[in-house]
Order: C-alpha cells, then structure tokens, then sequence
C-alpha cells in the first residue's frame, strides 16, 4: 500500500514546494482536514491558514497560505495557493498587529457590508501567521 | 562650418547622451531577464489552475453570464508603462486600446477605461476618453500579484453588480526581446475552453466538492482572473524592458554614428585651421622678404 502521496504547492509566484509526503493538514470553509495516501478525487477552497506537511520520515514544515484551491485527482494533491510563506520569514511583531488591527476592524462592521469577506479574509490570515510565527520561535 | 570647440562640445553632449542609453540599456536587460523568469516561474500555477477550471467549468452547468439587468457596458483594462523612452511600445499598445474600444461600440456597449500606467492615463486624458479606474506608478515592478489582484477584484466586483456586461484587458503580448505584440482579450464573461476539432471530448471527473461547487466556482474563477491579469501584467512588463532595451540600443548606435561623423568633421576643421594659419605664416614670411 502506497504510504506517501505526490504533493504540489504552486504560487503564482512559482512552485514552492514538490514531493511526496504522508500528510497533508490544511483548512477549507468547513473546517481543517488531512490528506493521506490514496484519497478520493476532491477540489475544495481554502481560507487563509497553515498547510502542514508531514514528510515520509516524520518531519513536518509548514507554510502559512493566504487561500486557494485544493485539489487531489488520481492520488496526486495539487494545492494552489494565492500565496504562501514560510513561518520563519513571519514578523511575528508586525502579524500580531495586522491580527489585532483586522479584528478591530471586524468587530465594527456588520456582515452584510461587501468588505466583511475581505476584512475576514485578512484577520484570518493575520491569525494564521501570528500563530504560524508563534510555534517556530517556540521549537528554536 | 560650425567653429571647432562647437564641434568639441557637440561630441561631449553625444558621448553623455550615449552613456546614458548605454546605462539605460543594461538596466533594461536585466530587468527583461527577470520578467522573463517571473513569467516562466507563473506557468506551472497558471496551468494546474486551468486544469482544476476546466474539469470544474464544463463538469457542470454553471453561471458565468452577466446578471440579467446588466448595463450594456464594457470595462477595458490598458496596461501601458509609467516611463517612455521605450520606442513605440506605448503607441502601438494604445492603437490596440482604441482598436478595442471601436469593437465594443459596435457592439452597443459604453466603454470605460481602467488605465494603468501613466502613459496610458496621460494618453485617455488628452483624448477625454472616459477613465473608470486608474493605477499608476506601479514602481519598481509592474507585475506584482498585489496589482493583479486588485484589478481582477475591480473586473470582479463591476462584472457582479452588473455595472458592466463584459471585462477586457489590452497589454503587449511578450513574444521575444525584440518581438512584441499589443493583444486584446475578452477576459468577462468567461468563455468555455474551446475544444480543437477532432479531440474526444474531457471526460468530466467524479470530485468531491467542498463546500459545494456553488460556492467552489466563484473562488476558482477569481483566483483564474487573478492568474489572467498577473500574466498579462508579466508580459507586460516583459515587453515593455524588451522594447526599451531595443530602443536604447539604437539610441546607442545612433549616438556612435553621430561621433564618428562629428569627429571626421572636426579633424576637418582643425586641419582647415592648421593650414590657414601655415599660410598666414608663409604670407607674412613672404612679405618680410619682400
């Protein structure tokens, strides 16, 4: 039985990552999920989150993407972020704020303003690096 | 003829010119070789998106026309440079622009135009062309995903409300250093990918959707608007440093043609002067003997 599974992590800015893994955890409107070998043939957006990947071997690296489309077809995943970094490039600092000033923003406005998506949008994100930033100055 | 320190001084102007344009060529070309990596580094993301839009758009009747009450408009985005000195990259860019603009009206459409560029603003400007939108001094780099995404949110957000019928895009299309065509494309309503004739058609493939693929296609199609304008800025940007170092590099060979002429021109004059002044010594040795 197949344990790992071909992973592409493509930005418009260039392929970032390429290689087979055993795990994929990434989240989509509905929650976070995993990915392992031999799943079924699936597309789902992503919201603004880490994308963890666990390497044959146990090492995991992560990237903050900051949304896209996840696709699996034939066995092979295809993730196709708008973009996406590495925690240790985070300015831990600089995402604390953007996270606090975001969720000021959010916390003023109505959901039926056309900027909330966008302003949730970006708090996501913020949230997303802050923490992302947070567990890699943690593990050094 | 011109006296010779005005000949000496013409050759110092020319050499600066040409130091200039020499400059300016090399920063052209470096800029060229990493437009051109940026394009050839969008590729692999542009076709896996194409791929997941293709198998998602014909898997399913999906609404990609406008919203029924749609003004009979047309919102044309012209992505021209910010600087000149480039040869006839912006002029011919902007007769596609007009040349678009004229299919649109014939069609019965208003046309507004979403320049970006300064030249492009500076061009709508002169000829009171109607500007919906406008983005300029995009520097260091025009293509940067921050610009595409804006735009593609701007064609997004008209397309939707329904302020326009259709989203088209003009830019120069980036073929070699020294090639470069001005194209227009028609980027809204999404046109369903043509089939070559003959090719079996693509057997739509079972997914599994999340969240559902109502709520899927709107996200693949902003994130296939975002790709289409990021690679026609790339191209852009590509061709505008393709056309400016051809430019440069004329100018440059201009300016030693100008130095070498000025040059034989001024040994002309100095060997003038070196003979009247020999004959003037002569004329007045003569004289003292006689």
């Amino acid at each position: 039985m197949a344990t790992t599974f071909a992973l592409q992590l493509v930005t418009p800015t260039g392929v970032v990552f390429e290689g087979e893994v055993e795990e994929v955890t990434v989240t989509g409107p509905l929650g976070q999920f995993g990915v392992l070998a031999e799943h079924i043939n699936f597309i789902s957006s992503l919201v603004p989150c880490a994308l963890e990947v666990k390497r044959s071997g146990g090492a995991v690296q992560t990237w903050v993407v900051s949304g896209g489309i996840a696709e699996v077809k034939d066995g092979a995943m295809t993730v196709l972020a708008s973009g996406a970094e590495t925690p240790a490039s985070i300015d831990r600092a600089a995402a604390e704020a953007d996270e606090r000033e975001a969720g000021e923003k959010i916390a003023a406005m109505s959901t039926f303003e056309p900027e909330y998506a966008a302003t949730l949008d970006a708090l996501m994100l913020a949230r997303a690096r802050a923490a992302a930033s947070g567990t890699s100055r943690a593990s050094h | 003829m011109a006296s010779l320190k005005a000949i000496r001084r013409r050759i110092a102007s020319v050499k600066s010119t040409q130091q200039i344009t020499r400059a300016m060529k090399l920063v052209a070309a470096a800029r060229l070789r990493r437009a051109q990596e940026a394009l050839v580094a969008s590729r692999p993301y542009s076709h896996a998106l194409a791929r997941v839009a293709d198998s998602l758009l014909t898997s399913e009747g999906i609404n990609v026309a406008p919203p029924e009450d749609a003004a009979k408009a047309a919102l044309i985005v012209v992505i021209a440079s910010d600087r000149g000195l480039c040869g006839g990259y912006n002029s011919n860019l902007l007769r596609a622009a007009e040349e678009c603009r004229r299919a649109a009206e014939r069609e019965g459409l208003s046309v507004g135009y979403f320049a970006v560029g300064k030249k492009a603003l500076d061009h709508f400007r002169r000829t009171r062309a109607p500007i919906s939108a406008q983005s300029v001094d995009n520097l260091p780099r025009l293509g940067t995903i921050g610009l595409a995404r804006k735009i593609a949110a701007r064609m997004l957000s008209d397309f939707q409300s329904g302020a326009v019928s259709e989203a088209s895009i003009v830019y120069t299309q980036f073929k070699s250093a020294i090639s470069q065509r001005p194209v227009f494309e028609r980027l809204l309503p999404v046109a369903r990918p043509e089939r070559p004739a003959g090719a079996p058609a693509a057997v739509p493939i079972d997914y599994l959707v999340e969240p559902s693929r109502a709520e899927l296609v709107p996200v693949v199609l902003r994130s296939y608007l975002e790709a289409a304008v990021f690679n026609a800025l790339l191209q852009a940007e590509a061709s505008e440093q393709g056309a400016r170092m051809t430019a440069m590099d004329s100018a440059t060979s201009n300016a030693i043609d100008m130095i070498a002429s000025y040059t034989l021109e001024m040994n002309r004059a100095r060997q003038a002067q070196i003979t009247r002044e020999l004959m003037d010594i002569v004329g007045g040795a003569e004289a003292l003997r006689g």
